[in-house]
């Protein structure tokens, strides 16, 4: 008997793709670069360091919020948060009347639209883990809420703006080149890093994601673990919130909408599984920025929002189908 | 040529008469780095009892896993009643008569009973509905063949989420029977059954070898094998290294070919020592199904709980450790009253639990043997920096005092076989240094030579000031490692056997409820 080109589960042609996803870092990385070489043959320049720059920016907008769906979902029950966008509004609109264009304003801004985000997210994890509403039920009740308080107390048009050192700070070269949310996001990557591999914290994330019975019954505080990841989803929403008004100088109530679904995409890109319990941020760093260059190279082809959702919503279920794949039949 | 009734599905040439009924020959299985099998050969008569013995990852599920078509060989030829075969998948063995009882359990916990013992088998009406009167029925015919014995609440309808470890290996191995197979395989199916279980599975067996059956039968229960099987099969480090007849040889014979010399303790003699003041004493606890239990447990003593299965020995021990908390009575530590709501707080106490259910209760999926591993330590020690340095070689030292095998502590916890994982989390918790152990069936799927060393790991354990309570569903060991046992039914304590009366006649005599 030599070995049969079928896998165990039978399935001979999704065989080859799921070993090739076997590693979605390698896939995510080898996406970006043929997404940057195809925005280049596109529109020449595509590629340039300023415009690598640019596109970076807007991933590290992303990749800041993805982090917290990426928290809520590595924790497993199912978790996932809908209503970060709602929150990146929310924070931003708290940082614009916070701020009103001062610079002296602007650590205060920060805390006031994380702390009051990082509340927000409480609520849900406290509705998840309390209550025990599905997250879906809950984030995206949550996600209604914040939209209809938002209106109901802006009357539709949010008041405040962002403080020139803010704006600064996302658009203009600080270090070598970069500008400092860059930075930032670097500092927020090794922290992650650390979070997930070297902190108690982060190894009961991942055995709570993996096996909530089993991680109970070794003592740890599976509820409080899982209120807390909604917390830090709300709280890095927040921030995005912060940095969203900063990149665009002032705020509207939905300014946050669209980064939901990308949240959860460039998270699934990275190889985090949505049963919870495998998967870091190191993918999901890489899935934000070929996500990025897909929607540019998108835009490149003049595709409207509506046809980008198109595409996003079908990569989603693309790479959910492929890596769905690898969990054969567990015996 | 004809196809054969049970296989309507295949047209397949009638089976060669002399062909036995599975021949597996020079099979090798790699898993990315790891060879798990080098030289894998099996062959099994056609209505024989088989047994395949060997250590723990010497590759008898694996080789199982290869003839069930659940996995594809690396090299290898295997013939199934003389024509050679390659399955691609499982159902392609059965349709060609082969089912095998995993050792995991294939077994899908939200679902009922019926559902999964017919999972994509189900009965169906004329219109194409499945037919719900005849599942249940049907169902209920092959929990009939278990008797009394199946416990209660082993009904179509329960939820095998609900059932106890023992009960869903009943649904396995009736999920295994109801496909009618030739040719099946039990990988460890026995390993949470009572005795009176095994012995209803075996008449079961047995039957269906004088109708012609052939059995593969992997157990690590040496007597078991003695009394059921006709050959035996020997492997070890993914080879097979003897083909017996079993009346050809004896146990210590076929020990020396699985792992060498075992050093197996006799039974424990209570070292003489003043009476300590009890750990922990528990005053009329209730819960559940659980009806005033008082008992009272000293530093160094080994505890035994024992009855048949499903009578309370699990829910106390799960009691105990606040998994599923006690309800009523009092519980003192150390003389102190204390309340134990939640596994976290039995932990701060220095209280471990090793669980019966592998698989629901303790496998972090996915996550690294490592993880695994040091999951209870970080608890107990509130470490909130997770740091492998000084930890890793600890804990190593921890699995390795089992004989735990392994490439790397960086692994997936899923590349262990079923024994092996079973050591983790054992060692899992004696590295938290506990000073109350409690074990629910702790050497579930463990082979020979590491039970021995458990045991007498235990015992220096309980020479050194540690408490146990120890369930186990083989009757030996229970008896071999305890100072006490108390024998349960129907969720209350009925005897205490102690001194004299420490042996198996009256441990049986008080399980079956007539104890004077
Ligand atoms: N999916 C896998 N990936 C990597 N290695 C594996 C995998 N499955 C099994 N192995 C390795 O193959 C070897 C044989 O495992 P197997 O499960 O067949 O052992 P076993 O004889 O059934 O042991 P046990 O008595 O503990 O059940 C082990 O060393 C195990 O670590
Ligand atoms: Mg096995």
């Amino acid at each position: 008997m030599t070995a049969p080109s079928l896998s165990p589960s039978g399935l001979s042609t999704g065989s080859r793709l799921a070993t090739l996803a076997a590693s979605p870092l390698a896939l995510a990385l080898m996406a970006i670069i043929v997404l940057l070489g195809l925005g280049e043959m596109l529109s020449p320049g595509f590629a340039r360091g300023d415009q690598i720059i640019r596109l970076l920016t807007v991933a590290a907008l992303l990749g800041i919020a993805a982090a917290g769906q990426n928290l809520v979902i590595l924790a497993g029950g199912e978790g996932i948060d809908l209503s970060i966008g709602a929150q990146i509004s929310f924070g931003a609109i708290i940082a614009g009347n916070v701020m009103n264009g001062s610079d002296a304003a602007i650590a205060h801004a920060i805390l006031a639209a994380c702390g009051a985000t990082f509340l927000v997210g409480l609520v849900n994890g406290l509705g998840v883990t309390l209550v025990r509403l599905p997250p879906l039920v809950m984030t995206l009740g949550m996600m209604a809420i914040i939209q209809g308080g938002l209106v109901v107390f802006s009357q539709g048009i949010p008041s405040g703006n962002a403080a020139p050192a803010l704006m600064g700070f996302i658009n203009q070269p600080a270090l070598l080149g970069l500008p400092g949310i860059l930075l930032a996001w670097a500092v927020l990557i090794v922290l992650m890093g650390l979070l997930l591999r070297r902190t108690a914290l982060g190894f009961a994330i991942y055995a709570v994601g993996a096996n909530a019975r089993a991680a109970r019954l070794v003592g740890l505080p599976v509820r409080a673990v899982r209120t807390l990841v909604y917390g830090l989803s709300g709280a890095l929403a927040g921030l995005t919130g912060v940095f969203v008004i900063g990149y665009t100088g002032n705020s509207f109530i939905s300014v946050g909408d669209q980064y939901m679904l990308p949240t959860i995409i460039a998270v699934v890109i990275g190889g985090t599984s949505l049963a919870g319990g495998t998967g870091g941020y190191v993918g999901t760093v890489a899935g934000a920025i070929a996500l990025v260059l897909l929607q540019s190279v998108l835009t490149t082809l003049h595709l409207d929002f509506w046809g980008r959702q198109l595409i996003f919503g079908g990569t989603l279920l693309l790479l959910l189908a492929l890596y769905g794949r690898q969990t054969g039949p567990r015996v | 040529m004809t196809g054969t009734p049970e296989t309507p599905a295949l047209p397949m040439p009638a089976p060669t008469p002399l062909g036995p009924a599975i021949e597996a020959r020079d099979i090798v299985k790699r898993f990315g780095a790891v060879q798990a099998l080098g030289n894998g050969r099996l062959t099994v008569g056609r209505g024989e009892i088989h047994a395949l013995l060997g250590a723990n990852g010497c590759g008898k599920s694996t080789l199982s896993k290869i003839i069930a078509g659940t996995h594809a060989a690396t090299a290898g030829s295997l013939l199934i009643e003389g024509r050679p075969v390659r399955f691609a998948t499982p159902r392609e063995a059965e349709a060609a008569g082969i089912a095998l009882f995993y050792q995991e359990l294939s077994l899908i916990p939200p679902l009922s009973v019926a559902a999964n013992i017919f999972l994509g088998r189900e009965p169906r009406t004329r219109a194409g509905f499945i037919d719900r009167t005849r599942l249940r029925a049907e169902t209920e015919a092959l929990i009939a063949l278990f008797g009394d014995t199946a416990g209660p609440g082993l009904t179509p309808d329960a939820l095998v989420a609900d059932l106890t470890p023992g009960q869903r290996q009943i649904v396995e191995i009736l999920k295994v029977l109801s496909k009618s197979p030739r040719i099946v395989i039990m990988d460890e199916a026995t390993a949470a059954l009572d005795a009176r279980q095994v012995a209803v599975f075996f008449d079961i067996l047995r039957a269906r070898r004088a109708a012609g059956v052939s059995t593969v039968f992997i157990s690590h229960r040496l007597d078991e094998v003695f009394a059921l099987c006709d050959r035996v099969t020997v492997m070890r480090n993914g080879e097979t290294v003897a083909d017996l007849c079993i009346a050809d040889t004896d146990q210590d014979s076929v020990v020396r070919l699985m792992i060498g010399d075992v050093r197996k303790a006799g039974r424990r003699t209570r070292a003489d020592r003043p009476a300590a003041a009890p750990l922990l004493q528990a005053d009329r606890v209730g819960g559940g199904r659980l009806r005033d239990i008082t008992l009272a447990v000293a530093p160094g003593e080994i505890l035994g709980l024992g009855g048949l299965q499903g009578q309370g020995q699990s829910a106390l021990l799960r009691g105990l450790f606040g998994a599923d908390p006690l309800t009523a009575g009092r519980l003192r530590l150390d003389g102190q009253p204390v309340r134990i709501r939640a596994p976290a707080d039995a932990v701060a106490r220095g209280i471990a639990y090793v669980s019966g259910d592998r698989v629901a209760d303790a496998v972090l999926a996915g996550r690294s043997i490592f993880e695994n591993l040091a999951a209870a330590v970080l608890v107990r020690e509130r470490r909130w920096r997770v740091g492998a340095g000084t930890l890793a070689p600890r804990l190593a030292g921890v699995a390795a005092s089992l004989k735990t095998k392994y490439a790397g502590l960086d692994d997936a916890i899923g590349t262990l076989s079923g024994g092996n994982q079973q050591k983790v989390f054992i060692a899992r918790w004696l590295a938290t240094g506990p000073r109350l152990l409690l074990l629910d069936d702790p050497t579930k799927g463990i082979d020979l030579g590491a039970k021995a060393d458990l045991f007498a790991l235990i015992r220096q354990l309980a020479d050194s000031g540690v408490a146990i309570i120890l369930y186990s569903s083989e009757e030996a060991e229970l008896l071999d490692q305890s100072d006490r046992i108390l024998v349960f039914n129907g969720g209350a304590v009925v005897t205490e056997l102690s001194g004299p009366t420490l042996d198996s006649f009256h441990l049986t005599r008080a399980a079956y409820g007539d104890a004077a």
